[in-house]
């Protein structure tokens, strides 16, 4: 029995000693990112994820890139040139660029990474193929020297240059090498940092083969659950972490060990007024909200900075408009909260008080757990709404088999709650949601003629001064008849260990190449 | 007994049939699934191309059948998600389940047991008290939040255990590299603590009152009573008549313990960040990958069905009555 009891002791103590360093925090060349989402491929034409793509970016280098503050700068490519006839772009790259195993990247590689994402017998359905290259009409790139290529475009649009710099580039030897499998789970890298593991749903490990970036590894552990990724920060176990839920923030901001930085994010929340034929004549409410005046007086009728910093936990400025801020009209002020000035709009545009209170009944349609508090902002909206005697009926829904088809086929509302990405780097870019009456993101089914007018003479302007004077028209146009009840800019928070430095961008890309030891 | 097995393995091919159609119907109630597939601004083209290459377009009886043919082959079609085999995907995050299950069970058994004796011996008392009211708070903790509190208290606060993370034994093992497997073990075991415990909770609570009364109902029988008219030791009386006695029910629990603690698995899993397919069922439940999905819930009906196979094996060789 004593051999027996001697024998479970020396078992104990063999299965815990190796157990100390389990909670060693990062080593200093170790930056360790917790996120909520694994990689579900390294193809570079086949990625559509955020994370995915956040991820894939250190690993793959792009022509151009879009920096913090919205600039369109070079990465891979010193210089470029656009067509007079706006139908191709023509890059030079730096000289001496080269991928992970060696072989030199000159301009044959890129225009065989730019066609193989194109290629419809490789049927690929990533963010490249399937929005980067509809949006711009890509047409074919060729090499026009070892340090020049062409891409081709089939039509003209002013934010082709900014969504070429999402295209990643790699080499060609050895992709036309390898299978599909392969390339979707051993990349060969063309930017700072190879992919040196991946533990399929635990993390990612990418290790620095050149510059830019700081630390010599970074590893991307998938940890879903915000609390216990919240939890690892705290304890040191990761340096950033991303979509902190607001509930927890005094929780981190507590700790010592870290903080939540909130940036402004770029996805545009906004309540839709549906014009649509079928609900102007549908309901009384749907017949109300076609009108321009109701529509203005409801804008006056929602506290969106209370709904900003009750519900988000964030300090938020309203939106003019479709447009993200530094790029939208410097001369709107956002619609203040003034429910009696709503009240008496109401009264003018012909819908007073019934005995009962109530001027209208309109049904107000939101989605279930897709945007930031979604649901909680909805019913406060509604609130808002009934306070100024507009009967609003909120309809929660699940996003993806319910809501999604609904907005697809502009079927939703009258009232609907959306949230739309847009970026810091193009007006255009952002006001391209309603590029044409009939566009499938117009879900409102507005046609304000002056709009859409807008776009032709977009096209001609010959200067960029000249295409700001009309966009600012545009925008002004949007303000003063509005499709949509503008709201906020959806919020980001990033948990940041004091033991590194990073400052997050507004357009949900994590990128760490600056991110650095804190001094 | 080759009877026994031959017929249970038909009554599997059934239940496999039933529960593919199941969970095939249930899906497909909840909407088009080509919605997933298509961004928020594609059109009215591109839905119904997406809709025909993924094959949502035909009819239901149609696609069910469709994949009953390719199931039968061992394909499960391409996860909508990864871009991968379903079938890849879901044996790749197996391993982690089972070493979370199988780890969850042993608990379920080795602390249940003695507890539930300790509790039958003390009857009335305060030990047997104490013992049922954690039992009893076992049973009505949720196993998510009781994890989240492990986290607080053991990860953040005592600093003792990991708060997430994974690390392998039976995927090193599976692939033959023993030697990395072992080197694997004291961190393996150090990182099922939490998620093990949180998983079996609810099982311990169960396990142990129910040994506690198959215990008691066992000690009031003459047989023990003979026993220990003759002087046989407490000891050899608890151990080697009434537990072996009191032993069938648990035995017959445990076969179902396994398909319970499955269940409690994909909670557990997001907490504490396990690569396993409970956390895998649940990302291709919400995003609607369908074959992920299939191939997941079957993969888990066939190893349900094998160790219930493997129970009743056991059972019958325990309990010379049962005659398979």
């Amino acid at each position: 029995m004593t051999t027996m009891r001697s024998m479970l002791m020396a078992g104990t103590v063999a299965l815990v000693a190796p157990l100390a360093p389990a909670y060693a925090a990062p080593p200093d060349d170790t930056l360790v990112v917790g996120i909520s989402a694994d990689a579900t491929t390294f193809d570079p034409a086949v990625i559509s994820s955020r994370d995915n793509s956040n991820i894939a970016k250190h690993i793959f280098g792009t022509l151009y890139e879009i920096d913090p503050d919205g600039n369109i700068v070079p990465q891979m490519a010193e210089s470029y040139t656009e067509a007079e006839d706006g139908l191709s772009y023509t890059y030079k790259l730096q000289p001496g660029l080269t991928c992970e195993d060696g072989e030199a990247l000159t301009a044959e590689d890129v225009a065989y990474s730019f066609n193989r994402a194109g290629d419809p017998a490789n049927a690929f359905t990533g963010n490249t193929p399937g929005f980067v290259y509809s949006s711009i009409g890509f047409n074919g790139a060729e090499a026009v020297s070892d340090l020049e290529v062409k891409i081709n475009l089939t039509k003209k649009n002013p934010v082709s240059f900014g969504l070429i710099a999402e295209v990643f580039v790699h080499c060609k030897d050895s992709y036309e090498a390898m299978s599909l499998e392969d390339a979707s789970s051993k990349p060969v890298a063309s930017g700072s940092y190879r992919l040196a593991s991946w533990d399929r749903g635990s993390q990612v490990v990418l290790e620095k083969l050149k510059d830019p970036g700081t630390f010599q590894n970074i590893i991307w552990r998938i940890i879903p659950e915000a609390s216990t990724r919240s939890a690892e920060l705290i304890a040191g176990n990761v340096d950033v972490i991303t979509n902190v839920a607001p509930d927890q923030i005094d929780a981190v901001n507590a700790s010592g060990t870290a903080e939540v930085k909130a940036v402004q994010g770029t996805r545009r929340i906004y309540v839709g007024f549906n014009q649509k034929d079928s609900f102007a004549n549908g309901s009384p409410g749907g017949e109300a909200v076609q009108k321009t005046d109701v529509r203005v007086a409801l804008q006056y009728a929602v506290d969106v900075e209370a709904i900003c910093s009750q519900l988000l936990n964030f300090e938020c400025t309203r939106a003019t408009g479709l447009v993200n801020p530094p790029n939208a009209n410097p001369n709107l002020e956002p619609y203040a909260y003034d429910p009696d000035k709503a009240e008496e709009l109401l009264d003018a545009a012909g819908y007073p008080r019934g005995e009962d209170g109530t001027r209208f009944e309109i049904t107000f349609q939101a989605p279930r757990g897709r945007y930031l508090n979604d649901a909680n902002v909805a019913l406060a909206i509604g609130q808002y709404l009934d306070d100024i005697g507009v009967k609003t009926n909120v309809e929660l829904m699940e996003w993806a088999s319910v809501y999604v088809p609904l907005i697809s086929k502009h079927d939703v509302g009258p009232l609907f709650l959306l949230g739309s990405g847009g970026g810091t780097w193009s007006a255009l870019y952002d006001m391209a949601d309603l590029s044409t009456v009939d566009a499938g993101t117009n879900y409102t089914e507005w046609k304000n003629p002056d709009w859409f007018s807008g776009w032709e003479e977009i096209a001609a302007a010959k200067t960029p001064e000249e295409q700001r004077v009309v966009i600012d028209r545009m925008l002004e146009v949007f303000y003063n008849d509005p499709p949509w009840l503008m709201l906020y800019f959806q919020p980001d928070f990033y948990g940041v260990s004091k033991r590194v430095s990073f400052e997050p961008r507004r357009d949900e890309k994590v990128y760490l190449f600056d991110a650095a030891l804190a001094e | 007994m080759w009877t026994f097995i031959i017929r249970r393995l038909l009554q599997s091919a059934i239940v496999i049939i039933g529960v593919t159609l199941i969970t095939f119907t249930a899906l497909q109630m909840s909407g088009d699934p080509t919605y997933l597939y298509v961004s928020e601004r594609a059109t009215d083209e591109e839905i119904q191309r997406t809709r025909e290459a993924l094959g949502f377009d035909k009819p239901l009886p149609e696609q069910y059948l469709t994949f009953l043919g390719n199931l039968a082959q061992g394909d499960f079609g391409n996860s909508l998600s990864y871009k991968r085999p379903a079938l890849d995907a879901v044996l790749e995050a197996l391993p982690a389940t089972l070493e979370l299950t199988l780890f969850a069970m042993f608990l379920a058994i080795v602390v249940a047991i003695p507890l539930g004796v300790v509790a039958s011996l003390n009857r009335g008392s305060a030990v047997d008290g104490s013992i049922m009211t954690v039992g009893m708070l076992g049973q009505s903790i949720p196993s998510f939040w009781l994890g989240i509190m492990m986290i607080m208290f053991f990860g953040l606060q005592m600093r003792i255990l990991p708060i997430s993370g994974h690390v392998p034994f039976i995927m090193p093992l599976l692939s033959g590299d023993w030697a990395q497997a072992f080197r694997n073990l004291p961190q393996a075991l150090y990182y099922l603590i939490m998620p093990g415990f949180a998983v079996a909770f609810y099982s311990i609570s169960r396990n142990a009152r129910l040994v506690r009364s198959s215990m008691l109902e066992v000690l009031g029988q003459d047989f023990v009573r003979t026993a220990r008219a003759k002087g046989i030791s407490e000891r050899a009386v608890v151990i080697r008549h009434a537990l072996r006695n009191a032993w069938l029910p648990v035995v017959t629990m445990i076969g179902l313990e396994f398909g319970f603690l499955i269940g409690g698995v994909v909670v557990v899993e997001m907490v504490f960040s396990w690569p396993g397919i409970g956390r895998l069922v649940f990302n291709a439940i919400n995003q609607r990958d369908i074959p992920v999905v299939q191939a997941a819930v079957v993969i888990l009906a066939l190893v349900f069905i094998a160790l219930n196979l493997i129970v009743d094996l056991v059972y019958a060789k325990i309990d010379p009555r049962v005659k398979l």
